[in-house]
């Protein structure tokens, strides 16, 4: 294989890793706070992905066309949206079921995360169809042989990398952030500590859930294609991914998020001939991996008081 | 050293570490047949720590642990059942949403055919013994919690703390073990409640031959009229044994329980 | 004399209630325009409303518990009722036999997580190994058609044994990622294998026990003339009341106190000298099993399967009805699986919503009332029993 073809797939699979690990810290954080899976996660960045590009449609329609000013507003149309969704249903639907079996919230997850993409499905206009998603970067190109390097795919993970630099400095360096690991650590003491528990959490939902549609904006830029369905696999990718790294452990999701892409993207390189069968790798080695480390290669602090 | 000298229990350098700390560490316990043992200390002194490496919840980190002569460090919890040990929790886990009976056949289980034949096909047989085990539980529930008996089938949630302990230690006797260990019985308990638990656990004693009793507790009036020794335990290490009275005018124990310096 | 008088006094309820139900789901069915559906959907929940308020409810539960045997014959005449009265109904009679088809398969979900706490978000993949299990054995083999109903129930049972490791080794949203993942893989297996008929799936022969071929309309005499899904219908009542019976008998036995222990505290469970593994593997082997014989009849009946029919929705919605019918009640999902599957077949307008709608059904009890329609009661070891 030569170099240009190989840089492509490397750049495919630093993308993939990318939209992975945003997903995953999502998961880690709800899971730091309140010790839960949020399943809806995957179906909340498809939420994300179509509001971002039902507000792409309202700006052309008002006539917005200066593109730096349709991605700015896109993107924080996208957030702000997820964002107040993750913080509605923590609050409507996840705290009132905190003294309740942990199966109950998983199984209300789940089913939130169907009711968001059927929504989608029934009435986005012609949601069942997969609706081709605007490129709204610079689109210049440099060849160097057979790579191309595009700028737009270069923006993107930049920005993917300043995002995740920047959540790293608000949990580590700012007054939320302490809080937010206050309560990770031991919410009970949090409160005593004057923290005022159920605002983190609303939060830090609304955190993670903004970082989905992020995720989301950025799927839609560079595959120029979103589905109601998509959030799905991203969703079981990137909590895999979370479960990988360790959950509740940020850093262990960014790398649990890049590893997976990795090995989807090797699995392709080194089976060429099965690449339809991509997927079911990538399911496989999910279930392998639970079967080897089941709380992941990372451990998980345990802490079951008997 | 013979069979009859050694305790029923006992631990050599058993060491439990939780990453850096070291939650139980070298401790060197020995429970005498047929005496009730009480295990004091402040929070956090290991003492539950000790029960969940001895039944098997936890891998003892070092050292060794001996029932009846054997050898039953890090075996599974299942094992060490069988070897005769039952115990109670520190906060109760019955299994609320079951019944009175329910839970004490949870405690019974080794004493049960567990075959999917009988079970499924021998409804017979299955009956005959279901109707043994009634009788069974019914006669011990009567020794400690006499009008239990005929609630045998209501579900344990709709029960006061007093009798859910009751049931609890029920569960653990029904598998007739050799050793008994109640972790905190008194918890969450008033006043009058404790002096019936006491009465209990007196009670078991009378009607139970040959059987040994751990017991955890931080009131010290339970520990005073039911123990015949005491262990106590400061970050996870033995600081001093021997009667109440001996252990109570101890000045370690002060320090460790009242901070004297 | 008095005897019998007060047998037929503690039955009255029972069978008042079931003859009620009977009829009025031979209405339901009968009804064509929507305006008609609504209304008696409406008067339905109206009247079971009104019944719980007036303890009519209660006094029906105590009648079933009292006398189970003559009412769970009842219930059986009631769906042979229905079924006869169908005769010719092909619509009507393939509804009734999917549901018999879902309530099996539930049984199996419930065995899994009902009783044993052991979550499977994979039950449509399992059906599926059913089903083709059933495709390829009908098509390309003489097997008779009995042992491909046993041999798809195997087939799942072996397949989800693969399972079994990580599903053992992990805790509820570890292990419901197991099942996610099995469940997305199947799909997309199916799909991009040809040998297994690819995207477009595989034809599946008809049953055929001992000559009686299923898929011949049933002629008897010169002018009597049943449709042949009534075949089908007698067929899957005696596999439910087989698979019912099987499940309640596990129930009541020390084995489904095992399961309980098991689900409700595995810690507590262990020191007592349980085997957290043996009764896991039990539950999920014999879940997967009844969930495979399931697909198996299934695609006999239905002729045709493909990949589209075992998606991660499908396998929530299985989940779905074990929880809206009350976790660990097998009478609840039976319910459960009358409403999800022949509400939005009568009701058109809301086909196309059912994932939603059924979603957010889902939630609603979750939070409202997390027991389900139909709460689980107490265990009663031996029917009818009481204590001395």
């Amino acid at each position: 294989m030569d170099v240009g073809l190989f840089s492509q797939y490397v750049m495919n699979g630093l993308m993939l890793g990318m939209m992975y690990a945003l997903v995953a810290v999502g998961f880690t954080l709800f899971f730091g706070v309140m010790d839960i899976i949020n399943f809806s996660h995957g179906d909340v960045l498809t939420v994300g992905a179509f509001a971002g590009l039902a507000t792409y449609l309202g700006l052309v329609e008002i006539g917005v066309s200066w593109p730096p000013a349709q991605v700015a507003i896109v993107l924080a149309v996208a957030i702000v949206c997820t964002a107040g969704l993750g913080a509605i249903v923590a609050k409507y639907l996840v705290l009132p079921l905190k003294d309740a079996p942990a199966l109950n919230t998983l199984l209300l997850t789940l089913m939130l995360g169907t009711v968001l993409h059927e929504a989608i499905r029934l009435f986005y206009p012609l949601g069942a169809n997969p609706q081709r998603f605007p490129s709204l970067l610079p689109t210049d190109a440099y060849t160097f042989g057979n790579f191309t390097l595009r700028i737009d795919n270069m923006m993107l993970l930049l920005a993917g990398t300043a995002v995740i630099v920047g959540i790293h400095l608000l949990i580590n360096k700012t007054k939320l952030g302490l809080a937010i690991r206050a309560v990770a650590q031991d919410s009970e003491t949090a409160k005593t500590m004057g923290i005022n528990f159920t605002l983190i959490v609303l939060i830090t939902f609304a955190i993670g859930s903004g970082l989905a549609a992020f995720a989301g904006i950025l799927h839609g830029l560079y595959y120029s294609e979103i589905n109601f369905a998509m959030g799905l696999l991203l969703g079981v990718i990137g909590f895999s991914s979370a479960i990988v790294g360790g959950l509740g452990n940020i850093y262990g999701a960014i790398i649990g998020g890049f590893l997976f892409a990795a090995l989807q993207t090797i699995g392709v390189l080194a089976m060429p001939f099965a690449s339809a069968y991509k997927d079911v790798f990538a399911f496989g080695v999910i279930i392998l991996i639970m079967a080897w480390r089941p709380t992941g290669l990372i451990r998980e602090k345990i802490s079951e008081r008997v | 050293m013979s069979d009859a000298a050694q305790g029923l229990l006992v631990s050599h350098d058993l060491t439990k570490r939780f990453g850096g700390l070291l939650a139980v560490d070298s401790l060197e316990l020995e429970a005498r047949r047929g005496e009730i043992l009480g295990l004091i200390g402040p929070n956090g002194s290991g003492k539950t720590t000790f029960f969940n490496v001895v039944t098997g919840i936890y891998p003892a980190s070092a050292g060794r642990v001996l029932f009846d002569g054997e050898d039953i460090t890090n075996l599974s919890p299942q094992a060490i059942c069988r070897a005769g040990i039952a115990r109670t929790f520190q906060r109760s886990r019955l299994s609320l949403s079951l019944s009175i009976f329910d839970n004490l056949m949870i405690g019974n289980h080794l004493r049960l055919n567990q075959g999917l034949w009988f079970n499924l096909v021998r409804r017979q047989a299955f009956e005959r013994e279901f109707e043994e085990n009634v009788a069974r539980a019914r006669e011990l529930v009567k020794v400690f919690a006499p009008p239990l008996a005929d609630r045998m089938f209501e579900a344990v949630t709709g029960f006061p703390m007093i009798d859910r302990r009751r049931i609890e230690i029920c569960r653990a006797l029904i598998s007739r073990p050799k050793l008994l260990l109640l972790d905190e019985p008194s918890a969450g308990m008033t006043r009058e409640e404790m002096t019936e638990l006491m009465d209990d656990i007196l009670e078991i004693k009378e009607h139970v031959e040959d059987l040994t009793i751990i017991i955890i507790e931080h009131e010290m009036g339970v520990i005073e009229r039911v123990t015949n020794n005491c262990v106590v335990l400061n970050f996870g290490q033995k600081i001093c044994e021997g009667t109440y009275q001996g252990v109570a005018a101890d000045r370690l124990v002060q320090e460790a329980y009242l901070g004297i310096e | 004399m008095r005897r019998a008088r007060s047998l037929l006094a503690s039955l009255l309820p029972g069978l008042v209630s079931a003859a009620g139900v009977t009829v009025y789901v031979i209405l339901l069915m009968s009804v064509e325009s929507q305006a008609g559906v609504v209304a008696l959907l409406a008067a339905g929940v109206l009247a079971v409303l009104a019944a719980a308020r007036f303890g009519a409810v209660a006094r029906v539960a105590r009648a079933f518990a009292e006398q189970e045997n003559y009412l769970n014959l009842m219930v059986i005449l009631a769906v042979l009722a229905v079924t006869g009265f169908f005769y010719e109904d092909h619509f009507v009679l393939l509804m009734v036999t999917t549901v018999i088809v879902y309530v099996i398969a539930c049984l199996g979900l419930n065995l899994q997580f009902g009783y044993s706490g052991v979550l499977n978000f994979a039950g449509a993949a399992f059906f599926g190994i059913g089903c083709y299990t059933a495709a390829v054995l009908t098509m390309n083999t003489p097997v008779p058609h009995l042992v491909v109903l046993l041999a798809g129930g195997v087939m799942a049972a072996v397949i989800g044994s693969l399972l079994i490791l990580p599903v053992l080794r992990t805790r509820s949203h570890y292990s419901a990622v197991v099942t996610i993942a099995f469940s997305l893989l199947f799909k997309i297996f199916l799909e991009v294998n040809d040998t297994l008929g690819g995207p477009q799936g595989l034809r599946v022969a008809g049953m055929n026990v001992l000559g009686w071929e299923f898929n011949d309309d049933i002629e008897i005499g010169e002018d009597f003339e049943a449709a042949f899904y009534v075949s089908y219908a007698v067929v899957g009542l005696i596999l439910l009341v087989l698979a019912f019976a099987l499940v309640r008998r596990l129930e009541r036995s020390w084995i489904g106190l095992n399961m309980d222990a098991v689900r409700l505290d595995e810690t507590a469970a262990a020191c007592f000298g349980l085997s957290i593994v043996r009764w896991k593997i039990t539950a999920f082997t014999l879940g997967n099993f009844l969930i495979g014989v399931a697909g198996a009849f299934y695609a006999m009946m239905i002729g045709f399967i493909a990949p589209t029919n075992f998606t991660f929705g499908d396998s929530l919605i299985l989940v779905s009805i074990v929880l809206l019918g009350g976790m660990g009640n097998p009478w609840g999902l039976v319910v459960a699986t009358v409403i999800l599957i022949i509400v939005p077949e009568k009701l058109q307008a809301i086909q196309e919503y059912r994932f939603l709608l059924f979603a957010a059904l889902v939630i609603l009890i979750l939070l409202f009332r997390p027991a389900g329609l139909l709460p689980r009661q107490l265990r009663t070891y031996l029917p009818g029993w009481q204590p001395r």
